[in-house]
C-alpha cells in the first residue's frame, strides 16, 4: 500500500512538467491567484496548424539541422572511430575527442566566434551546423569505438579471406552488425543537436531560431503560452524516442 | 587490405583537426585577446586584463557559486537518487517509465517548468495561497532568480535525480549488490553496515565517472541560471557570456581570461579524477 501510493507520488511528478506545460500552452488567461487557467484556448497549436506561427518555421528548421547533423556525424564518426580504434596512436587520438568536454558548449562558441565571424558563418545557418558538429562529433567517435572490438575485427579478416570486396565488407557484414550502434549514435547526436541552446544562441546571433531559441524568446517577451507549446515541441521526438527505445535517450548521459 | 587500413590515415587527422582543432584555435584566439595580442582596444602584449580578472571578485563570486551549485546538485541529487533506487529496486521495471521521462525534458524547459512552478505568481504560490499558508503574491518566498540560486539547484536537482536513480538502479542489476547484501546479512552484519560497508561503496565506485561527468555538465550550465539566476552572484558560463557580449569592450578580455581559467579548473577536476579511478582499479589489482 505505502509502494504503491510512493509510486503514484513519483507518476504524478514526472507528468507534472509536461501537465503544466500543456495547461499553459492551452491558457489565453490565467490570472493569479487561480489554480486553473480562467479561459482555454487552442492560440499557438491552431496557429501552428494552420502553417501560420512562427513556430512552425523554427520547428522545420530544428528537424532539418538536427538531421543534418546527425546523419552527418554518424557517418563521419563511423569511419573515424573504426581508424582510431586500429591505429597504433588510437589511444592518443581518442584522448583528443575528450577535448571539446573541457568546455561547456556555450564557451566553446564564445573562444570561437571571432573565427564564425571572421569567414562570415555568424548568423547562418551552416555556421550553427559547424558548431554542432564540433560538440557531436567526438560523441559519436566515443559512442563507436567500442563496436570496433576483437570481434568485429575477426570478422573484417574473415570477410577479406574469403575474397569480399571492401564494399561488401561494409554492406554485407559490417553495417548489419553496427546497425544498433548507428542508429544510437544517429539518435543520440540528434538529440544533441535538438536540445542545444547556447551555442546556436551565440552562433547563429538569434537569427538562426531553432526552437530552444525559440523558446527562450518567448519567456523574455511574456508569450507563455506559445513558450510552452514550443516546449511542448521540443520534448516531442525524445517521448518518442523513449517509446521506440529507452537507452536511446539515457545513453546521452553514460559515457 | 589491414596494411591499405593502416596506410590511410586520412580519417584519424580529420578527427585531430575536428576534435582538438576547434579547442587549439579558441583558445589560441582567448590567450591572444587576454594578453592584449588581438582585439579592437589591444596595442601590445600586456598581463594588465589577468590581473585585471583575477583581482575581480565578481568573477570568483560566479566560479565558487557555479563550483558550490554543481557539488550541491550531485550530493542532494544522488542521496535522493539512492533513496529511490534502494526503495524501488524489486519493483522499478513494472515502473521504469516513470524515471526515464524526465530524461526527456531539456535544460531550457526544464527552467521554464521551474519558472512557472516556483516564481511568486507560479503554480506553487497559487497552491499555498489557496490553501491558506500564503497571503497573496508577496506572501511567497522569492525561490527564482533568487541570490541564493535556490531556483537553479532547484531546476539542476529535478533533471539529475531521475537519472542518478536509473544509473545507481542499473548498477545495484549488473553489480549484483543484491547477492552481497544477502551474503553480508548471513555473516551477521546489520542493516545500517550493509548499507555503509556493501551497497554504497559499490554504487558510488561504480558511478563515479557518471557523477563527475555530471558535476562538470551543472559547473557549465548555461539555460538554467540564465532563465532562474540572478544578476549577482551569477553561474560561470552566464558571467562569462555577459562579458563577452556587453557593449563596454573593455569588459571582453575579462570574458577570455575567465573562458581560460574554467578551462584549467574542468581539466584538472578531469585529470585528478580519472588519476583517483586508476589508482582505485591499481589498488584492486
Amino acid at each position: 500500500m505505502k509502494r504503491s501510493i510512493s509510486i503514484s507520488i513519483i507518476g504524478f511528478i514526472a507528468f507534472f512538467p509536461i501537465l503544466l506545460l500543456a495547461f499553459l500552452s492551452l491558457s489565453e488567461q490565467w490570472m493569479f491567484p487561480n489554480i486553473l487557467p480562467d479561459r482555454l484556448a487552442s492560440g499557438p497549436w491552431k496557429l501552428l496548424l494552420t502553417g501560420k506561427s512562427e513556430l512552425l518555421y523554427s520547428l522545420l528548421l530544428s528537424v532539418g539541422i538536427s538531421l543534418l547533423v546527425a546523419v552527418v556525424v554518424t557517418i563521419f564518426s563511423f569511419f573515424a572511430s573504426r581508424q582510431i580504434a586500429y591505429s597504433p596512436i588510437g589511444k592518443k587520438i581518442l584522448w583528443l575527442t575528450y577535448f571539446p568536454y573541457v568546455f561547456a558548449p556555450v564557451l566553446l562558441g564564445a573562444i570561437l566566434q571571432y573565427y564564425f565571424i571572421r569567414y562570415g558563418m555568424s548568423g547562418k545557418i551552416s555556421g550553427v551546423l559547424l558548431g554542432q558538429f564540433f560538440i557531436t562529433f567526438p560523441y559519436g567517435i566515443i559512442f563507436f569505438i567500442s563496436f570496433w572490438n576483437a570481434r568485429i575485427r575477426s570478422f573484417e579478416d574473415l570477410v577479406s579471406t574469403l575474397g569480399g570486396n571492401p564494399f561488401q565488407k561494409y554492406k554485407q557484414v559490417l553495417f548489419p552488425i553496427a546497425r544498433p550502434a548507428i542508429s544510437l549514435v544517429f539518435f543520440q547526436t540528434f538529440l544533441i543537436s535538438w536540445f542545444d541552446y547556447g551555442l546556436t544562441m551565440l552562433i547563429g546571433i538569434g537569427q538562426v531560431q531553432t526552437l530552444p531559441i525559440k523558446v527562450f524568446q518567448y519567456v523574455n517577451s511574456a508569450n507563455m503560452n506559445h513558450a510552452a507549446a514550443a516546449s511542448l515541441l521540443l520534448i516531442l521526438p525524445p517521448v518518442i524516442l523513449l517509446w521506440i527505445n529507452k537507452k536511446y535517450v539515457l545513453t546521452r548521459w553514460q559515457m | 587490405m589491414w596494411s591499405r587500413t593502416i596506410k590511410n590515415k586520412s580519417w584519424l587527422w580529420l578527427t585531430v583537426v575536428l576534435t582538438a582543432g576547434p579547442i587549439v584555435l579558441g583558445i589560441g584566439y582567448a590567450f591572444a585577446y587576454s594578453f592584449g595580442l588581438t582585439g579592437l582596444l589591444n596595442d601590445g602584449f600586456t598581463i594588465e586584463h589577468w590581473q585585471k580578472t583575477i583581482t575581480y571578485t565578481p568573477f570568483w563570486k560566479s566560479l565558487f557559486f557555479s563550483f558550490v551549485i554543481a557539488i550541491l546538485t550531485v550530493f542532494i541529487a544522488c542521496s535522493l537518487a539512492l533513496g529511490i533506487a534502494l526503495r524501488f529496486r524489486h519493483i522499478w521495471k513494472q515502473h521504469q517509465a516513470l524515471l526515464y521521462l524526465p530524461l526527456t525534458i531539456p535544460s531550457i524547459v526544464m527552467a521554464f517548468f521551474v519558472f512557472q512552478l516556483l516564481s511568486k505568481a507560479g503554480f506553487l504560490s497559487r497552491l499555498l495561497n489557496r490553501i491558506g499558508i500564503t497571503s497573496g503574491i508577496e506572501g511567497f518566498p522569492d525561490l527564482v532568480n533568487d541570490n541564493y540560486g535556490l531556483g537553479i539547484l532547484f531546476a539542476h536537482i529535478c533533471m539529475a535525480t531521475p537519472f542518478f536513480s536509473i544509473l545507481f538502479l542499473q548498477v545495484y542489476q549488473n553489480e549484483r549488490i543484491q547477492l552481497f547484501n544477502q551474503l553480508s546479512a548471513t555473516l551477521g552484519a546489520s542493516k545500517m553496515d550493509r548499507l555503509r560497508k556493501v551497497v554504497l561503496p559499490i554504487i558510488l565506485q561504480k558511478s563515479f565517472p557518471a557523477i563527475i561527468l555530471y558535476f562538470i555538465f551543472s559547473f557549465g550550465s548555461y539555460e538554467i541560471p540564465l532563465l532562474l539566476g540572478s544578476q549577482s552572484p551569477q553561474m560561470i558560463s552566464v558571467f562569462t557570456i555577459q562579458k563577452l557580449q556587453r557593449y563596454n569592450l573593455a569588459d571582453i578580455p575579462i570574458a577570455y581570461v575567465s573562458c581560460i581559467i574554467y578551462s584549467i579548473f574542468i581539466a584538472a577536476i578531469v585529470i585528478l579524477s580519472s588519476r583517483l579511478l586508476m589508482y582505485q582499479q591499481m589498488k584492486k589489482g
